[in-house]
This record gives C-alpha cells, sequence and structure tokens, in this order.
C-alpha cells in the first residue's frame, strides 16, 4: 500500500472505510473512525508482519447475496478475505492472530432486538473460532463509540473513545 | 413511468463506477493519487436546482450530448476554484505553467489554454461517468464534442437543454466527490434524460412492481413539510429564529450515511418511528450549536461539564419535539399517522450515532432513502442535520397509496377555523 506522509516515520493512516478492509504490513497504519455498532476486525501474523483491517457492519455474509462484492461488509467473509489476502502476500495462517473492537449497543430500540452490535460480536467471534484464529485481545460492546488505529508491523491495535465530560480514552489492545 | 429500488440501485452503481472511473483517469492523468469519494444519488427540483445556482460562486461546467442507452444531456459542473485548482495541477503536470499562472502561480482566469485543459479533464470525467454506465447498463452510450461553459447562473448552463427541468419538475442529479490525498474535489454532476428514453430504461431496470415515477412528487412534500415543521418548532422553543437550508432527498448505499457524518463529536437525539414508514430519525448538533441551544433554553447558569443532567434534557425535550414536528409533516402528506419511540440522547463521534441504524436496516435492504435536512439560524450557532431513515418497503407502499392529487391540498398544520356565533 502507498503511503503518502512526506516526515519519514509518520506515514499517514490509510482510511478504513464502513464496509471495507485492507492488508498491508510493517509501520503502515490503517484507521476505522467513528465504530458504533460496527466490529473493526484486526488480524495479524507476528512473523511476516502482515496483517490487515477490517470495518464490517453486518454479522453473516453466508446468507447476502452481494458478500462475492463486498467481503469486507459481513464478519465471517471478512475473516475470510483478510486471510486469504495475508497468505497471498506471504503470511502464514496457523501465525495468524486476530484483535476486535467495536459492537457497542448506542440505542435501546425495541425494533433492534438483542442489539445490533451483540450480533456483530458474535458472528466475529464464531468465524474466528470455526478458523481456529486465536482472539488474543478485544474491547467490546458497551455504549461508546471508538475510533480504531491497526499497524500490522507490530500488531498495536488502539482503540480510542470519548467519555461523557469529553476526556479521551486510549486503549492499547 | 415506473421505477422501483432495483432500477434506482442501478443508477446508484453507475454513479459509484463512473465516480471510479473518473478518478482513475484524473489519476493517470495528472499523476495525482485520487479516489472517488461519497456519491449520492438526489431528486431534486429544477427550482431547487437553479437556485443552488444562485449562491454566488462562480461556476464552471463541461456539457455533452448523449445518444444510445441514454438519449439527453450529461452536464459536470464544479465551483470555478475547484476546477482552476485541477488544472493547475494539470498544467504543471505538462510543465507549461510559466504563462497560464500569475506571479504568485496561482491561476486567476480561463484563457485559451486552461479553458480547453478544464473542458479535457470535464471531458475525461464525463467519459469516465458514461463509460461507467455503458458497462452496468452493457451497451452503448455515444457522446458529442463537449461544450466549456463557465457562469453564475443556472441559465448559462440548462437553458438552451430541453429536457432540463422546468420549476416543479423533478430531475435525477448525481452528486460525486474525488479525493485527493491533501484535498476533497466535490463536484455535481446533472443528467437530464429524455423523458422516453428514461421511460425504457427503467422498464428495462425494474424488477418489482415499483411505483409510479409522479408519485416521487409526494416524496418531495415529505421532505419539505418535514423540514418546515421542524425549523418552526425549533424557532419556537428556542427563540432562535432558525430556517431550512437543505432539504433533500437521497438514495446511497447505506454504508455512505455514516461517511458524510462529520468525524467529530457530536450531540444527538435519534428516535425510532413507527407506522407507514417506520424507520430511524436522527438529529445531529455540533457541540457548539449544542451549548448555544442549551443556554436558550435553560434560563439560569448551569455549572455542568460537557452536557449534564439539564443540558441532556433541554436537547432531548427539543430533539422529542422537532421530532414530532417533522413526522406529522410526513404524516400529513401521506394522510396516515406515525408514531416515535421516546427519545435517546447521544453525545459521541458522529459516524458512531448513526451506524448501528445503518447495521439494522442492512439486515433487510443494501440501500436507502435519507432525507437530508440542515436548518441553520441566522447570525447563530444552531446548525443541525437530520437524518430521517424510512424503512424502504415501507415507503414504497406508503407511496404508492398517495394520492397526489391531494398532496396539493394537505394542509401542513392544523388550520384555526373562525368561530362563528350564531
Amino acid at each position: 500500500m502507498k503511503t503518502y506522509g512526506t516526515e519519514p516515520g509518520a506515514p499517514t493512516p490509510v482510511q478504513v472505510g464502513i464496509s471495507e478492509l485492507t492488508v498491508s504490513d510493517g509501520d503502515d497504519t490503517l484507521k476505522s473512525y467513528g465504530l458504533g455498532s460496527c466490529v473493526a476486525i484486526a488480524l495479524y501474523d507476528p512473523e511476516t508482519e502482515i496483517g490487515g483491517l477490517a470495518h464490517t457492519m453486518l454479522p453473516d455474509g453466508d446468507e447476502a447475496e452481494n458478500s462475492d462484492r463486498k467481503p469486507g461488509k459481513y464478519a465471517d467473509t471478512a475473516i475470510r478475505a483478510l486471510l486469504r489476502r495475508m497468505v497471498e502476500r506471504g503470511a502464514s495462517y496457523t501465525s495468524v492472530e486476530a484483535k476486535l473492537a467495536g459492537g457497542s449497543d448506542m440505542f435501546e430500540f425495541d425494533s433492534f432486538g438483542d442489539g445490533v452490535g451483540q450480533r456483530n460480536i458474535a458472528a466475529a467471534k464464531a468465524e474466528l473460532e470455526k478458523l481456529g484464529v486465536p482472539l488474543v485481545a478485544a474491547d467490546l460492546g458497551g455504549d461508546r463509540g471508538r475510533t480504531v488505529e491497526f499497524t500490522p508491523g507490530t500488531g498495536v491495535l488502539m482503540v480510542k473513545s470519548s467519555n461523557e465530560d469529553g476526556t479521551q480514552e486510549v486503549t492499547e489492545l | 413511468m415506473k421505477l422501483d429500488v432495483n432500477a434506482l440501485g442501478t443508477f446508484y452503481r453507475m454513479a459509484r463506477e463512473g465516480a471510479g472511473l473518473a478518478a482513475g483517469r484524473l489519476t493517470h492523468m495528472t499523476d495525482v493519487e485520487t479516489r472517488a469519494g461519497v456519491t449520492k444519488l438526489n431528486f431534486m427540483r429544477g427550482r431547487e436546482i437553479r437556485r443552488d445556482f444562485e449562491d454566488s460562486t462562480a461556476k464552471v461546467g463541461v456539457r455533452v450530448e448523449l445518444t444510445g442507452a441514454i438519449d439527453g444531456y450529461s452536464v459536470i459542473v464544479f465551483e470555478r476554484e475547484n476546477a482552476l485548482r485541477i488544472v493547475e495541477t494539470l498544467l504543471e503536470e505538462s510543465a507549461t505553467d510559466a504563462e497560464a499562472t500569475t506571479d504568485d502561480g496561482e491561476l486567476e482566469e480561463f484563457d485559451e489554454m486552461t479553458k480547453s485543459a478544464a473542458t479535457e479533464v470535464g471531458n475525461i470525467m464525463n467519459n469516465g461517468f458514461i463509460d461507467g454506465w455503458a458497462d452496468v447498463l452493457e451497451t452503448v452510450i455515444d457522446v458529442s464534442t463537449p461544450e466549456f461553459i463557465e457562469g453564475h447562473s443556472a441559465e448559462t448552463f440548462f437553458d438552451d437543454v430541453e429536457e432540463a427541468p422546468a420549476g416543479d419538475d423533478l430531475a435525477l442529479l448525481f452528486q460525486s466527490q474525488i479525493e485527493t490525498i491533501e484535498t476533497q474535489v466535490g463536484f455535481s454532476h446533472y443528467l437530464f434524460p429524455e423523458r422516453e428514453s428514461m421511460a425504457s430504461l427503467l422498464e428495462q431496470l425494474r424488477a418489482s412492481d415499483g411505483i409510479e415515477y409522479d408519485k416521487l412528487d409526494g416524496f418531495d412534500r415529505m421532505a419539505e413539510r418535514g423540514a418546515e415543521e421542524v425549523a418552526k418548532t425549533a424557532t419556537t422553543l428556542t427563540g432562535i429564529d432558525t430556517s431550512v437550508e437543505i432539504r433533500r432527498l437521497n438514495f446511497v448505499s447505506l454504508e455512505t450515511i455514516p461517511e458524510q457524518v462529520p468525524d467529530e463529536r457530536l450531540v444527538g437525539v435519534a428516535f425510532e418511528f413507527d407506522g407507514l414508514p417506520s424507520g430511524y430519525l436522527l438529529f445531529l448538533f455540533d457541540e457548539e450549536s449544542a451549548n448555544e441551544i442549551v443556554d436558550a433554553m435553560v434560563p439560569m447558569e448551569v455549572d455542568e461539564d460537557g452536557f449534564g443532567q439539564m443540558g441532556q434534557s433541554a436537547i432531548t425535550e427539543l430533539g422529542n419535539i422537532m421530532a414530532s414536528g417533522f413526522l406529522d409533516g410526513w404524516a400529513n402528506v401521506l394522510d396516515t399517522t406515525i408514531d416515535h419511540s421516546t427519545p435517546e440522547f447521544i453525545h459521541d463521534i458522529g459516524a458512531a450515532a448513526v451506524d448501528p441504524v445503518v447495521i439494522q436496516l442492512g439486515e433487510e435492504q443494501e440501500f436507502a432513502f435519507v432525507f437530508d435536512t440542515v436548518i441553520v439560524a441566522d447570525g447563530q450557532e444552531f446548525d443541525c442535520e437530520i437524518y430521517a431513515i424510512p424503512d424502504e418497503s415501507d415507503l414504497e407502499r406508503a407511496l404508492n397509496d398517495l394520492d397526489v392529487d391531494r398532496i396539493e391540498q394537505a394542509p401542513t398544520t392544523a388550520e384555526f377555523q373562525e368561530v362563528t356565533d350564531t
């Protein structure tokens, strides 16, 4: 992935929009803004430093007809697409680890049932387990929005959220 | 002439595909990395299109005539400043900038050379769009020689186009953003098809019964009444004189909705509503506006950090009454009742407030009609963005039930009748 930063060592983060996924390596940073009930899925191989970030919005892609066109939209197809693209770039499947963030339930509307965030979390966890990818860290649920930044080279997933009084909370996963 | 979501979805894909191709070709030409940003499909009345041109910024456009799968006109319109920046980049690339730019290196006028460069850019984009459409439609569209237009008013751009919509006619407008790393180049893309050509295209794309094109008029009335009611309510409640700045009906893919919300902490009130149609309604304020509103609504000095109990309840109360006004406006046009839930207060990054709604609707639909409304106040901070996102199938049913002839007579609000003593 080409980066555009002019200062060495401070590359501009690559923005991963809702329903998108991006695979990269090394010091590149991948960023997703304002996750509410969406779930950010970060996968990386610590040995090759290849990793990727997906900003998923729905749980089940196998049921949807457009998941071929938009694998990043669904938790299950996003995880498989990330893995496939990482392996194509040289990552080794067996050493890949996963980190998750997001899946808040911002509103308690009747139509939301058990919560749209919870459904996404469950789907992401189930797919990781099915594929045998260990989930090493997670910051999930609650009722606050999150912005995440992922560096495949280090495997660090920075999660920022804001408290009601305006202070920012930064968690490093 | 009838249309349905499938046909509109195809139009949307055409716009996206077209923007992607246009961005790619622009990159190729200027060597500046670009990508297609947010794409929207709008329905606008002729008079609103004309009003958009009257914001006193100079504009330039490139117009081509289409024949083949679509007959009509395609016009790309940039703000003049944006067009100059692109042309500047272009000319720098070809290293002939010495004559074309002023001393400080900034282009200020279109001379023959820059004009032809701008026409070239517009043409490349027009062609990008049209090739994208042809790809999606799997057909051929022929394009005439491009025409360069510069001016302040809509007349210059559209008046000699027979297909351009009259004041009350609805037109389809594609709005796209092309982003470079440093800046965003926004432009509008107007498509004015011949009615017959559009009708046969829609016929071909339609996958369900759909709705009569003329019923789209109902959409516009809904948007109009809803927005008016909100502005009125806000003025009454806060004492701040507010008016409707933007009112637009967009057809977008669901993912686009959170992307267009500012990347900053916003204060909002959210509702679900139930009836025909059902859906979600969000009022979002920037923090500064929310503070002003709290000041206007809470008479005493409040010593609170952020938005405490008092602030929250003031904003929530305002949201609640605005929601009732908005949905009553709709219900009036549709001749039905629409109930809404209790309000939910939110103070968080904008996109995070919108994505739960998009997710919930995303289980059943890929696209959504979004009634975008912006309310502003003169000389005071009161910026309120309203997103009303109805359930798609409900909306289709509601519109189908709509008696277009009745709309004209529907009163906006209850009218007070004179009581005569007998």
